[in-house]
Parts: structure tokens; sequence; C-alpha cells
């Protein structure tokens, strides 16, 4: 177990600038996510990390350790590939434990370690099986396994869930939360999944542009996002972005819409710290789920239905408002049909405003 | 309407057969006439009526070949500058084709194109300069000169060959293999070839019977029985007042024989590696 720390690094291939000056602190036992889209410098930092790449300036230590100019097999981290980069010609058990063959552990304690991190793992049967003769879960399984086998300070994982089914994923990524309960080793894992990185990570760091826009933990990623760009990447479906110009009515302040049919939105009562932005041009941002429905003057906006999707255990329905779209995370069996007016009430304490120029989090 | 497509598919398979027996035959009647010419008694050979199948065989134009002339020796000296040819290709090739594959570094596009170029040069272009150059360093009548030589030749196929290998091998696999203590070296050598070994073998065969096969640098390279090889020294049979057609035969029959060895031991492996990556799978 170890820490890693990151000062000011920063990764070009030739005039690309991929990583913008990355500072990061990872303390003992913490479960780091990068989540961000394609190309957003994700893959290329945990490379840096791991020694396969190296950053065009800035520092890297793990634990009180510069490991700059280290070799990835001197850092004593593993890593965890998306296309798990078993090794096809040895059996899974030489493949488990190849890190340890390579630093010369003597064949009795290298099988011992094998078997624990196999029967840990639930492939203790396929020892001996061939990479090509397992299915995709068991690939998994086996990738984690040459991962654990050397108990290292650092586990890097790249994005190992994406090429598995939907229902595989949800219980690697159980068991991989399971892995790391137990272990308490600390963790990078690079993902674009937006619900793996809110499942485990005990923080997020929310990268674009080789930058990263918010650090946080999940919690706070996802209920006060740092702008508009993490607010619409994490959650699904997104969060809804309304512009307008703030205004006060009566005891209320309310979001006079823009666009070709102008309404009024009323903004929770505990919106009072917005009482100094009277008059300026915001973009609201609510989550689905932050709506309910409501009748009468409880309303805080109201809109007309365009799109009822019931999804099981709840019902989404889009709505245009003022000549925008909005999604609300309705109750189940709802009974409400397109064409319809619909009022809605804003959830207290959660709504976000942006600057509309910068995107940054106002309030 | 069935009678007709099927009549139809008929005449296609009939004319698709017509034209594959027909290459067939063109290719293998060389070598059956070949077969059958050092099977026949000498007289039997040159005269007034063609004689396809021999009406007596013989084997004393192989015996004569094998106990008459320094064929064996000819036979040997192919044996070592093919071998050589195929390890002098094997080491640097492999190095040249993974650095090719894997790094990224300035004047590699011009070093890669310059490897193809020599591809682009008739062999006769050649043959002066590096007489001049063997000479110079004194590889002149050797074997391990004419190998070099062929080495010259050959080595851009196997490097752009073997690249091709190497980029379908993922390169993950290395990046796993040195965080799990290889070096650059170790990794290649580990896991990188052992994935190419279908590519290897296909490339050595290439390499190996275009070296077997090679007649003109041999001629101008080689000058004593000590470095000469089997394409030579048959030619070298042929005099001015004599030209023993069974004797030549026995001695192009020989010489196949190898060659057809390590087909029939390599050709899976060869196959594999040839259409390697053409499907998914």
């Amino acid at each position: 177990m170890s820490t890693l720390t990151l000062n000011g690094v920063r990764k070009s291939f030739g005039a690309m600038d991929v990583l913008q000056s990355i500072d990061l602190q990872l303390e003992d036992g913490e479960f780091l996510v990068l989540l961000g889209p394609s190309g957003c410098g994700k893959s290329t930092l945990l490379n840096i990390v791991a020694g396969l790449e190296t950053p065009t300036s800035g520092d890297i230590f793990i634990g009180d350790k510069r490991v700059n100019d280290v070799h990835p097999k001197n850092r004593n981290i593993a890593m965890v590939f998306q296309s798990y980069a078993l090794y096809p010609t040895m059996p899974v058990e030489r493949n488990i434990g190849f890190g340890l063959e390579m630093r010369g552990v003597e064949a009795d304690t290298r099988k011992r370690a094998v078997d624990g991190a196999a029967r840990m793992l639930q492939v203790d049967h396929l020892l001996d099986r061939k990479p090509g003769q397992l299915s995709g879960g068991q690939r998994q399984r086996v990738a984690m396994g040459r991962a654990i086998v050397r108990e290292p300070e650092l586990f890097l994982f790249d994005e190992p869930l994406s090429n598995l089914d939907a229902k595989l994923r949800a219980e690697m990524r159980t068991e991989i939360k399971r892995l790391h309960n137990r272990l308490g080793t600390t963790v990078v894992y690079v993902t674009h999944d937006q619900i793996e990185a809110m499942t485990l990570g005990t923080r997020i760091a929310v990268m674009k542009g080789g930058v990263i826009q918010q650090l946080a933990d999940p919690m706070t990623t996802y209920e006060k996002p740092a702008n508009m760009f993490v607010a619409g990447f994490i959650g699904s479906p997104s969060m809804n972005f309304v512009n307008g110009t703030l205004a006060r009515d009566g005891d209320h302040v309310v979001l006079q819409t823009e666009g070709r049919e102008p309404t009024t939105i009323r903004l929770p009562r505990v919106a009072a710290n917005l009482d100094g932005l009277d008059g300026r041009q915001v973009v609201l941002g609510v989550r689905p789920e932050s709506f309910s429905a409501a009748t009468g003057d409880t309303a805080d906006l109201v809109g007309t239905i365009d799109v009822v999707e019931p999804t099981g255990p709840d019902t989404l329905v889009v709505l245009a408002v003022g000549g925008q779209t909005i999604t609300a995370r309705l109750g189940p069996k709802l009974t409400v049909s397109t064409g319809e007016t619909l009022g809605l009430t804003i959830h207290p304490d959660s709504i976000s405003l942006f600057d509309p120029k910068s995107g940054g989090r106002i309030g | 309407m069935i009678t007709t497509s099927r009549r139809a598919r008929l005449g296609w398979n009939i004319a698709t057969y017509a034209v594959l027996i027909t290459l067939t035959i063109f290719c293998i009647f060389p070598l059956v006439w070949t077969l059958l010419t050092s099977l026949k008694y000498e007289a039997d050979i040159v005269t007034q009526t063609m004689q396809y199948i021999p009406k007596r065989i013989t084997f004393d134009n192989y015996v004569a070949i094998w106990t008459q002339s320094g064929f064996p020796t000819l036979v040997f000296n192919s044996f070592v500058v093919t071998a050589t040819t195929v390890v002098l290709c094997l080491i640097t090739g492999t190095l040249a084709a993974y650095s090719f594959s894997r790094f990224h570094y300035p004047g590699r596009g011009v070093l890669m194109l310059g490897y193809l170029v020599i591809r682009m040069f008739p062999a006769v272009l050649m043959i002066i300069p590096l007489f001049i150059l063997m000479r110079g360093v004194g590889l002149l009548d050797s074997r391990f000169g004419l190998a070099l030589a062929y080495t010259s030749f050959l080595l851009p196929l196997f490097v752009w060959m073997l690249k091709g290998f190497f980029d379908a091998a993922p390169k993950e696999l290395e990046s796993a293999a040195r965080i799990d203590g290889c070096t650059r070296l170790g990794a290649m050598v580990r896991i990188v070839l052992p994935l190419a070994r279908n590519g290897l073998v296909a490339t050595s065969v290439f390499v190996a019977i275009a070296a077997w096969n090679e007649f003109l640098f041999a001629l101008m390279l080689t000058t004593s029985q000590g470095s000469r090889t089997w394409p030579v020294g048959l030619q070298l049979m042929v005099g001015e007042f004599q030209l023993p057609w069974g004797v030549l035969a026995a001695g192009g029959i020989i010489s196949i024989i190898p060659v057809m060895i390590l087909f029939a031991i390599v050709q899976r492996t060869m196959v594999h590696g040839i259409t390697a990556g053409a499907v998914k799978g």
C-alpha cells in the first residue's frame, strides 16, 4: 500500500498537449477513478504512472520515492488492461505467476501465491487452460489475479470492464469493490462509465482536454458539479440545463427563461444566497430526479409533455418548457400522456447555477 | 429454371477445373520431366522419337552425380550458405522489424523506404559494387561472404514481412510484460516472438528457398569448389562438347528434395503464418 503524488505532470505529443499540468495527491488505500470521454488524457495519465509513457515535465511519486526515471517493473505496481493483455502462449497458471517468475521467486512459493490468487478469484479450476479457451469474464478474473498475486503498492486499471456485457460488468464491478475492501491497496482506475466511477471510487477526477475538471468524492461530484461539463457528463439521463435570467418575484427567486416562448421557473426557497444575483444571466441545472409532479400553485414550473418513457422502476417524462426541453424522472405507473400539461416542483437544495460564458459553477 | 441454373453452375465448374488442371500440369510437368529424364539411360534421352515414359529405368545418373562429381560438396556449401543467411536474417531482421514496428524515431520512414528501394533495383546492378566490396574486405569466394550478399537483398523482404506480424501483436502485451518485470528486449523475446512464431517460420522459409536456389550472385562471388553452391555447380557441368542431361536432371532432383522436406515439415505453420490476421478468429 502506498500514496501517489503527481506534481505538475504534463504530456505533449509534438505540438499537441495531451495533459496540462496535472496535480494529484492520493492517500494510502484510496480508490481514485479517472473519468472522462475518449481522448481526455486519462489513459495517458495512467500510462505515465505505470512508467509506460514518460511525462514531458512534472514529477511522479509513489510513496516518498520519485519514480520518473524508474522502470515500470521496479515501480511495484500492477496493471489490468482493457484487453486483459494475457499472454496467449502461456497457460493461466504461468500468466498469473509470470510477474513472480520474472522476479526470481522460487517455484514453490510462486505456486502457493498463484493458487491463493486463483482461489480468491475463483479461477483455480482453469489454471491449465490457455487464455484463448476462456470466456471474457474468466479472462478478466485471470488478469486481476495476475495483478494481485504480486501484492503491489498500487493497482492501475485501464477500463477493465468495457469489453464485458452489461450483466458481467455489474458482477465484476462488485468483485473489484470487494477486492479493494479486502486488500486495501491504493487504486487508480480509468473509465468512461460514470456508473463505475460513482460506485467504485472514493474520489473521482473528471477529466476533459487534459485538465482535471473536478476532483471530489462521488456524491459531491454528482450533487455539486464544478462546471457544466462535469454536470452533463455524470448522471443518466444527464442534468437538465435551462438558460435564463434570475429575477425576484415576491418571496421567490425565479428564472425567466430564454427562447421562443419565455416562461418563468420558480427556484426553491433554499436558494436564498441567490439574492445578490438578480438580473444575472445564468444556466440553471437540475437533475431529472430532482423534480416531482405537482398541481396548481405548488408547481415551480409548467410544461407540455412531449415524450413519456416508462422504464419500470420510474417514468422518464420529456417536457417542453418555454421552448427548452427538460427531462424529469418521476414515479412508476404515472398516468400522463403526450400533449398534456404537467406541473413540476423542484426539490429544495438540488439546483446548480452555472455561468453561461465560462460554464463554471455560481451556486 | 432450376435446370438452367444447375446447368450453368455445372458449366462453370467444368471451366474452373479445366483451368486449374491446365495450370497444375503446366507447373508440375517440368518437375516430372526432370524426374523421368534422371531415370533414363543416356541413350534413351536424345532419341529420334520422343520417349515420354522410359522403357527401362536406371539410377546410374544419381550414382554418377554423387560419386563422380563434387556434387556432395556443392550441396553442403548450399546448406551452409542458406543456414548462415537465415541465421543472419533472423538475428538482424527480427531486431530491425521490431524496431520499425514499435519505435518512432527520426529517420525511421527513410530507413524503411531504403529497405524497399534495395528490392526495386535488379540484382545485376548490385553485383559489380558488391563484388568490389567483397574483394575489398577479403570475403570473395567464401561461403560467409556469399551469405552476407544474400542477406543484403533478402533482409528487406524478411524485415517487411516480419514487421507485419509484429504489428499484429498487441502492444498491451508488452506493456503488461514490462510491468511484470521484463525489459523491452525481454518482452520481445518472451512474449512477442512466441506469438509471431508462425510468421517467423514463414519468413525464414521464404528466405531459405531464395538463398538455396540463388544462381547469379553465387556465380559471380564464388570461384572455387570450396565455396561454390549447387546451382552454379550444375551449370558448370554443361561443357562445350557435352551436355549430360541425365546427370543434370538427377542433380536437379536431389537439389529440390531438401526444399520439399522443409515444406512438408513447416507447411501448416507457414500457411498459418501467411494467412494470420486475414480473418477474425
